[in-house]
Parts: structure tokens; sequence; C-alpha cells
């Protein structure tokens, strides 16, 4: 045990050093705190809405059966993205198998040390959601002792189910020549299976609280926890506590049994880097600097399964629900025409500020340079000694990050310039929209890269999902999505034609810009050559 | 050559540089040497443009690191002590990025990777990607690269480590070649024989401070390069 207490101890310190971060000033700053409480205000913002007409219903309990069933799909999701990472790719291995410890310890240490990063998360949705229900209902102290053993013990069933998925996905795409692709592939099938059912189970509780009963006899049949929860908050037996614990316990004992089975032959295949050339015949070109530097950030894009994943489902899900625009249009505009007193050329006069908006929400959400200073990690030393100036390097990286995601917008684009009429300033203005946007998106990116870098990471997962700049930045994407598309319908409203509400944001988003330029060009190297590795 | 002046570097409030004045002259064969955590890769990261440095400066062929970064990393090649690469490149593309980065001619980085490679014995690994080399490999990938763009000044951290013997002497063979073509090498080692047989001049440091340069001769006099040293920790 004091081993286990030992190790436990030493890998966490490398990694639980999120709220030690320090900016590239070596000042330490409390942002992940306050970003921390932002999320969890507004989680109990929105759980409190939701209660509000639960309370008249004294249907209460629900919001801890929706909020239970909630963090189990974010968590599940979080889970296969990292899981094929932060277990098979980690740099300790070799120190800690040539340990006298059993290799099953090996393996709990990794899985417990993502249970502590899977309880933070779940904590920002679940604490505020516990908040608001006991303001809202008079509970007893046994409500506070089940929220915390619910607390602890709820990551436990979606962290079992996606280490079981990452060791099948990383065993299935290891066996592929291609295996970063192979990973990619099945990882992004494996969300959009989730997302579809999530999706569905949202329009299940679409008429919330007309069937607010019935939603929750759903969802506690279907989740275990759900049913526990509910069930011991409204009928507290102390048998029921235990036999959740238990059980929980038990879940994670198995799904820890069941792992290490294969777990250390799939490590093993994961790492393993068959040599395939034996030709003197390779291809030598020539390039320009500028040229190689974005090169060689594609390359390390496309090596790298969790960044393309992060970053590319977002992009997947845009030409997704331009699709289901294109396709299930009549069907919406049917419903919103009877429901709404709209006529249909209205709705058509509004497509290309959704277009806009969509394109918008896509851009500030898919930040891929915000990791991509962090990703090089040790490596950096290499750009840093290289006769280029520093704001080429970072530009490289924009421009890499621009390259992945402009053309994908752009088809999205096209499909719906096809699909529905536009005129050609509209379609003018969506396309600069298309470029502008990411270029803000991402010089945003890099700057926030720069200050809130991460050189030390033990894996790629670490970065791109779990460093500050990738937090700050999905942050500052998600405040300027929702701003600039309220401020698109509040011009709408004023009664501002689609193409000056087009010109106007785009016309914003160059100065944005150009600022964003001009801070780089005085500052960037600075922060750049800030960076000790 | 490298004029190294007045150069202090603090990590708070340490000092892990203290004042090191010193100059590498053109056509000689530099050591560096100092115990682990002496400031040996501090400097070297700061001769290299790696580093910012607190006070002093640092002349490369007459141009300050500080004010003319660029023109003196182009005259430089470094060679890190642990060789943390593009690993998700392979080895041909890693030194093709370097070439691009030092804008070397395709004649000419034909000519120098078919040379290293073949004298490395790494022609039939070109193709393969750097994270399936062991850190011997990935060693010699750095040196081929550093070589490849033909550097007036070749700056290595602690080059031999993880080296088989052949590539060893290997690397000796080229650093006697390139001072005959009147280039400079400025290396830090903890493997004082081979400092000893190598360089024609030497540097100590200890805990930050300069506390001997000269030349080999000089610095040893009658004892070995290691006595010397040893004495100098004690």
């Amino acid at each position: 045990m004091k081993k286990i207490i030992s190790l436990i101890k030493a890998t966490m310190t490398d990694n639980m050093d999120i709220f030690k971060i320090k900016n590239t000033n070596g000042k330490r700053t409390i942002l992940p705190i306050i970003l921390a409480i932002i999320c969890m205000f507004s989680v109990g913002s929105y759980a409190n809405m939701i209660i509000e007409p639960l309370t008249s219903i004294k249907s209460e309990y629900t919001l801890l059966s929706l909020f239970t069933i909630v963090t189990f799909f974010l968590t599940l999701v979080e889970g296969i993205y990292k899981s094929s990472n932060l277990l098979f790719n980690c740099k300790d291995d070799n120190l800690l198998l040539s340990l006298p410890i059993k290799r099953r310890t090996v393996l709990f240490i990794r899985i417990f040390k993502f249970y502590v990063f899977e309880l933070l998360y779940n904590s920002l949705f679940l604490l505020p959601a516990m908040t608001v229900y006991a303001i809202n209902v008079k509970v007893s102290i046994s409500y506070y002792i089940v929220s915390l053993f619910m607390l602890l013990l709820l990551p436990i069933i979606p962290i079992v189910i996606s280490c079981l998925i990452g060791g099948i996905i990383s065993s299935t795409s290891s066996k592929f020549k291609f295996k970063n692709m192979a990973q990619v592939i099945v990882t992004t099938l494996l969300l959009l299976v989730i997302f579809y059912f999530s999706f569905n189970m949202e329009n299940i509780l679409s008429n919330f609280t007309n069937n607010a009963s019935h939603i929750n006899s759903v969802i506690t049949s279907l989740y275990y926890p759900s049913n526990a929860y509910v069930k011991m908050v409204t009928n507290f037996k102390i048998i029921d506590l235990l036999l959740f614990i238990v059980i929980n316990i038990l879940i994670f004992i198995i799904g820890i049994y069941i792992m290490s089975i294969r777990y250390f032959k799939i490590n093993s295949s994961v790492k393993e880097e068959k040599s395939i050339s034996k030709k003197k015949n390779y291809n030598i070109k020539v390039n320009s600097p500028k040229v190689a530097l974005v090169k060689k950030e594609l390359n390390r894009f496309f090596n790298t399964p969790v960044f393309m994943i992060n970053a590319g489902f977002g992009l997947v899900l845009f030409i997704i629900g331009i699709i289901s625009i294109c396709f299930k249009f009549d069907s919406i505009t049917k419903s919103l025409i009877v429901e709404g007193n709209i006529s249909l050329d209205e709705i058509q006069s509004y497509i290309p500020i959704i277009l806009y908006g969509f394109v918008c929400f896509t851009s500030f959400m898919t930040s891929i340079s915000s990791s991509m200073i962090s990703l090089d990690g040790k490596s950096f030393n290499i750009l840093k000694s290289l006769p280029i100036k520093s704001t080429i390097i970072i530009m490289s990286k924009v421009v890499t990050s621009v390259l992945i995601m402009v053309p994908i917008i752009l088809l999205g684009d096209i499909i719906m310039f096809i699909r529905f009429s536009f005129n050609i300033m509209e379609i003018l203005m969506i396309i600069i929209g298309s470029i502008i946007l990411p270029l803000v998106s991402e010089t945003i990116g890099i700057l926030v890269n720069l200050k809130y870098p991460k050189m030390d990471a033990e894996n790629d997962t670490e970065v791109v999902k779990q460093s500050m700049s990738s937090m700050i930045s999905v942050f500052i994407g998600m405040a300027l999505s929702f701003i600039t598309i309220f401020v698109l319908v509040m011009l709408l409203n004023v009664g501002t034609s689609n193409i000056l509400v087009l010109i106007l944001s785009n016309l914003f988003y160059m100065i944005i810009f150009s600022l964003l330029l001009l801070y780089l060009n005085k500052y960037g190297s600075k922060d750049f050559n800030r960076i000790n590795v | 050559m490298i004029e190294i002046k007045n150069v202090t570097k603090k990590y708070g409030n340490k000092k892990a540089l203290d004042n090191v004045s010193f100059n590498v002259n053109e056509g000689e064969i530099f050591a560096f040497i100092g115990h682990n955590g002496a400031g040996k890769t501090t400097l070297i990261k700061a001769i290299t443009g790696i580093h910012d440095f607190d006070e002093g400066d640092i002349l490369i062929n007459g141009k300050s690191i500080k004010n003319d970064t660029i023109e003196c990393k182009k005259d430089m090649a470094f060679v890190p002590d642990n060789p943390e690469l593009y690993e998700n490149m392979t080895a041909i593309n890693f030194i093709n990025f370097i070439c691009d980065m030092y804008e070397v001619s395709l004649e000419e980085r034909k000519k120098n990777i078919d040379k290293y490679a073949k004298m490395f014995e790494m022609e039939d690994k070109l193709g393969d990607t750097i994270k399936s080399f062991s850190h011997g490999m990935k060693q010699k990938i750095a040196i081929i690269s550093a070589l490849s763009h033909d550097p007036k000044i070749l700056i290595m951290d602690e080059p031999f480590v993880g080296l088989d013997p052949k590539a060893v002497f290997d690397i000796k063979e080229v650093m006697h070649e390139m001072i005959k073509d009147g280039k400079t090498i400025f290396f830090s080692t903890h493997i004082l024989d081979v400092a000893e047989k190598l360089c024609s001049r030497v540097a100590i440091i200890k805990n930050g401070k300069l506390v001997k340069v000269g030349s080999m001769k000089d610095i040893k006099g009658d004892k070995s390069l290691e006595n010397v040293f040893l004495e100098l920790e004690e």
C-alpha cells in the first residue's frame, strides 16, 4: 500500500500541476480557478433554470438524474478521447515496468490518475447541480452524504467503459499499417455514434416539464447510478448506499482485471514501430523555410490521433450539420411555419446569417493552434536554434491550422450555396468570413499557447485535452461565438440587411485580426524566446 | 570565431553563469568541461540563441547573438545532448527540413546527406520514422542534419553519449576534417580522454564560474586532464 501511495504521489505531481500553472513570466496564475468558477456558475444558472418548472410539479429529483446522465455522456466522450493516449502512450513505461511492482499496479495507477482527472471534470457539472438542488429542496444531512459518494463514484462506470473502448481502439488500430489514421477513424465513428444517441436523447427530453416523471423513469431505468441516486435522495437507506459503493468498487476492480489481461500486449504493439525502408532512393525536395515549417506542422497534426480527433471532430460535425440542414430543411421549416407564425421566404432569408453563425461557431470552437507550441515539447529547442525569425515560426503554426480548417468550412459553404439561393455578395462575404474567422481564432490560440505553454507533457493528450492553453482557448472561443451570434441576431432585429450584417462582422474581425497581428509582432517573439525547455 | 563576453545568466536568484568570458578561435576544437549542473548546457544554449542571458554578450564571427540572432544562427549548427527530434518525421524528412531552414541547395544537401549517412551507416534507415530509432541512431540523425548545411561553427552538447565506437571515431574524423577547412568546433563533454586527445583548447566551468581556460598544454601541464579536473573539483 505504501508503494502504491508513493507511486500515485510521484506520477500525480507531474500531472496535477494544473492549479500551479505558471505563465511564461514564471508567475503563478489563478486563471484555472477563475475558469472553473465561471464554468460552475454557468452550469449552476442552467440547473437553476431547469429546476424552477420542476419545483411546480414536485419532480425536482429529475434534475439530479438528468445531470448524472449528462455527466456520464460527457465523461464517456472525454474518456474515449483520452484513454488511448493516457493508457498507451506513457513516457514512464520503462521506469514503472522496471520497478519491483506488479504490472496490474501500474495499470491501476494509470486508471486512477485518469479517474482523478475525470472526477475534477465531473465536479464542474455535478457540484453546481447538487448545490442548486440543495438550495431549492429542503434536504437532510443524508443528501450531502449521498451526494458526496455520488460525486466520488460517478466517474467510475464511464471511465471503465472508455478504458475498455480505448483498449479496443488501440488494439485494432495497432494492427493497421497506418495505425494513427485507423485510430482517428475508429474513434471518430464511435464518437459520432455516441453523439447520435445523445442527440436523440435530447429529442426525448424536448418536452421536458410535461414529461418530467417519464424522463426520470427513462433515465433511471437506463442508467443504474441515476436510479440509485434518486432513490437515495428521495428515500435514504444505508443499505442502498453501501450497495452502490460496493457495486462501483467491484466494477472498477473487474474493469482493471479485464484490462490487465491484454493491456501490456496492446501497450507494446502500440509502441512498436516497424522499419519500412530498405531503399536508398529517398526523395529530397527543396522547400522555402516557410513551406517547410508548414509541412512540419502538418506532419505533426496528421500523426497525432488525439490532435486530429479533437480538432477534426468539430469540423466533421460542421459538415454533418450542413448536410442535415440541406436534407431536413423542408421538415424543419414546416414545423417552424406551423408553430412560429413565420413564412418560408422569411426563413430562407435568414439562411446566409445562419450559415455565417455556424461558420463562426465552428471556427472559434476549433482551436488547433492552441496546442501547437506545447506539442513541440522538448524538440522546441530545434525551432529556437534555427536561423528563422520567431514570428515566422509562430505564423507557420497559424497558417497550418487555417489550412486544415478552411477547406472543410468552404466545403460546407459550397454545399449550402448549391442547396439554397445566395446572392453574389452574400457568397463573397461568407467566403471572406470562412477565412477571416479561422484566422482570428487560430491567432488567438497561438497567443494563448505562447502565454501558457506546456512543454513537459507526458503525452499528447495532456497537451490537447488538459492543458491550460487549450482550455482558455475553448472558453475564449465559446464567449466570442456567443457574442458574435448574439450581435448578428440583434442587428437583424433592428432591420439591418443580411449583406450589411455580414460586411460589418467581417470588417470587425479584420480589424481584430490586424490588432492581433500587431500584438503578435510586438510581443510574440518575446513570449517565444521566454519559453525554456 | 566565438567571443563570450562577461555572460551572466540567472534562474531566479541563482546565477547559472557568472560573468563568463573566453574566446573560441577559428580553426580550433574547443572542449568545455565541468561537473553536472555546472552551467555547460546553459552556456551552449546561450551561444546558440536558444536561451536569453541577463548580462554580457556573445559574438559569432563578430555579430552579436542578441542583436543579430538570425545571421549568427546561419553560421552555426547545434547538436543537443538529448536528441529530441521530430519523432513522427522520417529521418530524411527531418534532415531535409533542417536543410530547408538553412536554405541549402539541392546539390549540396544531396552530397552532404549521402556522405554523412554513409559515414554513420544510416543510409538504409533514412526512410524510417525517427520514433523507431534508438538513442544513438537519433544522435546520428541530429549530427547528420547539423553537418548537412556545412556550418562554419559546430556546437555540440555531449556529442558522444549513446554513440557506438565506430560513430565516435567517425565524429572525430569529421571534426578533424572541419578544422582543416578552417571551421570551429565547440563541444561539452564528460569524456576527458577524448577532450584531451582531440582539443587544442579547453575551458573548465564550476558552479557557473569559469575556473580555467587556455590551451590544453598549458592547462594540464604534466598531468592528465582528468587529474586537473578532479583537483579543481575538490
